[in-house]
């Protein structure tokens, strides 16, 4: 194969820092659009920092289950999720109780990796993980998965504040598809591509691929709370995201595997 | 207790069925959740194979993935756009099946990709032809548990005070948990290790020597779809039509709330049943096959 495909390979510490800063700053410029011209077109722009929290979340979870954990490789995920579910709801709740409500997102990020370590601490001190990254790798899911569902969140209400988040994505039961959709992004990257031979770029290009369908369903969402247009932009944007994406993680496949045929019986030297 | 009402307790465990059939033939199509790993292992013990490797997660959170991928698609097109009920459900289905498409492939590629050193190659006949047989099924699967699920919210009375995305997620989660607990055993015990002594349970010796040769060509997963259909998947079916159908019941035919006390007595009443039958077929089974030739006597832990 001449074909040349372009691969790389990130340091855990600067894509933790890439996916902080980029989720961030796109929820907040996700918010300044849609306040600055008045629409919620721009939502789209909350599902797309989500990407970079859930390159950051399968990065951990690559690190905390490349020690042996391969059935916990759904669990952990889960596990990412669901902290990051009460996070969001304490952050953005204590915000608007306190008046500050576009510091939600800060206070949400905060309290959840406080929490990550300290469920990180519990896994290894009392439950006897003895895995070196836990505390690192639970604090890096714990924020992963709460910026990924604050984002996804925004794509689907198209605001910060808490009673539009409750009103828009926790009463419609919304939260069920960007806690299960979000939390694939994150652990199926390595479950599926979990073996001897794992490469970080392949996986983490499938953590953007699967982001990529994610951003298509809460757009399908984004149809009903936020109007069609704003719906539209997002399904179209999730599709062009996990199209490229999708073709991307096939190079690498075929650059990885031993062998890519159309048809054919079992390797010559074990038939 | 009204007929109307359990007519649509009757629907909603045969829905349930169908659901539980399709969901384990599907899984079983793809070598999901416990046979997997006996799939995942073969290449590492040196028997690469042309079998699906389907690694989503486990069953439950797929499942629970495309059962809330199809509610919300269905949700938005009831609630936001007047749609009728069926045509709703129906396209819900079909993006959970897209869905699903494309885990599978990717789980295909990675999965087989990761084990070059083992020489497993990637067959992309396989991908063709297979995966639309595992999107069928799940189309199937999420179309049964979204109609259950809006049966529930929309037509039973009293409605589900939940919404339909909620439902169908914690639908998906136990059918999974079902599938994987009652047909993957039957997949994974009786066809991956057909040349074992019967009644030996799996020896560690032998993980990962998988049956990868069928009676006339190489064994595909489609095989194994033949082969479960005939048992594990209409089993699953039946466990997880029986789940729905028996708790529907007891508290259809039981108010919940003024009759609360018979309501759980009835639960109680069939879980104890279920033991004892479970009994029964364990000890009919050693009795009409045993004792197991493989067998050499409780080892203590």
């Amino acid at each position: 194969m001449a074909e040349t495909v372009k691969g790389f390979k990130i340091d855990p510490k600067k894509l933790r820092i890439y996916g902080l800063v980029g989720s961030v700053v796109g929820i907040y410029l996700a918010y300044i659009l849609n306040s600055v011209t008045g629409t919620n077109i721009f939502s789209f722009v909350g599902a797309l920092a989500a990407l970079f929290s859930v390159v950051w979340g399968a990065n951990a979870v690559r690190r905390v289950c490349a020690y042996g954990i391969g059935t916990g490789v759904p669990s952990i995920g889960m596990l990412s999720l669901g902290m990051g579910v009460v996070a969001v709801l304490f952050g953005l709740s204590i915000a608007e109780q306190m008046g500050i409500g576009l510091l939600g997102v800060i206070i949400a990020l905060v309290y959840s990796l406080i929490f990550g370590y300290v469920v990180g601490l519990i896994a290894n001190r009392v439950m006897g993980f003895n895995i070196p990254v836990m505390e690192e790798g639970l604090t890096d899911l714990s924020g992963a998965g709460t910026l990924a569902i604050l984002g996804w969140s925004f794509a689907i209400s198209g605001s910060l504040g808490y009673a539009d988040i409750v009103h828009s994505v926790i009463n419609t039961g919304f939260l069920a598809i960007i806690f299960i959709c979000g939390g694939l992004a994150i652990l199926h990257p390595f479950n599926a591509n979990l073996g001897p031979d794992e490469t970080q770029d392949r996986t983490l290009i499938n953590g953007v691929m699967v982001g990529g369908l994610s951003t298509v369903a809460t757009g399908v969402c984004a149809l009903m709370t936020l109007g069609l247009a704003a719906g539209m932009v997002q399904i179209v944007v999730g599709f062009a995201v996990w199209y490229y994406f999708f073709v991307w993680f096939f190079r690498l496949a075929k650059r990885d595997a031993s062998a890519v045929v159309g048809t054919g019986l079992l390797p010559p030297t074990v038939q | 207790m009204d007929a109307f009402g359990m007519g649509l307790v009757a629907a909603m465990g045969a829905l349930a069925t169908v659901a539980g059939a399709s969901e384990d033939i599907d899984s079983d199509i793809g070598s999901q959740s416990n046979p997997n790993s006996q799939v995942q292992l073969a290449a590492q013990v040196g028997n690469p194979h042309r079998i699906y490797n389907k690694a989503i997660a486990g069953e439950p959170p797929s499942n629970a993935l495309w059962c809330t991928t199809a509610a919300i698609m269905a949700y938005v097109l009831i609630e936001g756009y007047h749609m009728p009920l069926l045509f709703a459900a129906a396209a819900g289905a079909s993006l959970a099946a897209l869905f699903d498409g494309v885990m599978s492939v990717s789980a295909y590629l990675g999965r087989n990709a990761s084990q070059a050193r083992f020489n497993q190659w990637i067959y992309l006949d396989i991908i063709r032809y297979t995966t639309p047989s595992i999107m069928a099924h799940v189309w199937i699967t999420s179309f049964c548990i979204v109609l259950i699920a809006i049966m529930q919210v929309y037509i039973l009375t009293p409605h589900h005070p939940f919404p339909i995305p909620v439902i169908a997620l914690v639908w998906g989660l136990t059918v999974g948990a079902i599938g994987s607990s009652v047909g993957d055993i039957h997949y994974g015990g009786e066809r991956e290790f057909q040349w074992r002594l019967f009644g030996q349970g799996l020896n560690t010796m032998l993980s990962g020597q998988i049956v990868r040769k069928a009676e006339a060509g190489l064994r595909n997963s489609i095989d194994n779809a033949w082969f479960c259909a005939k048992f594990g998947g209409p089993a699953t079916g039946m466990g997880f039509g029986l789940t729905v159908f028996l708790d529907n019941w007891r508290t259809t035919v039981f108010d919940p709330i003024t009759q609360a006390g018979a309501a759980i007595a009835m639960g109680v009443f069939f879980v104890i049943v279920m033991n004892l039958y479970n009994f029964y077929c364990e000890v009919s089974a050693r009795r009409k096959y045993g004792p197991y030739p493989g067998y050499k006597g409780d080892i203590a832990a």
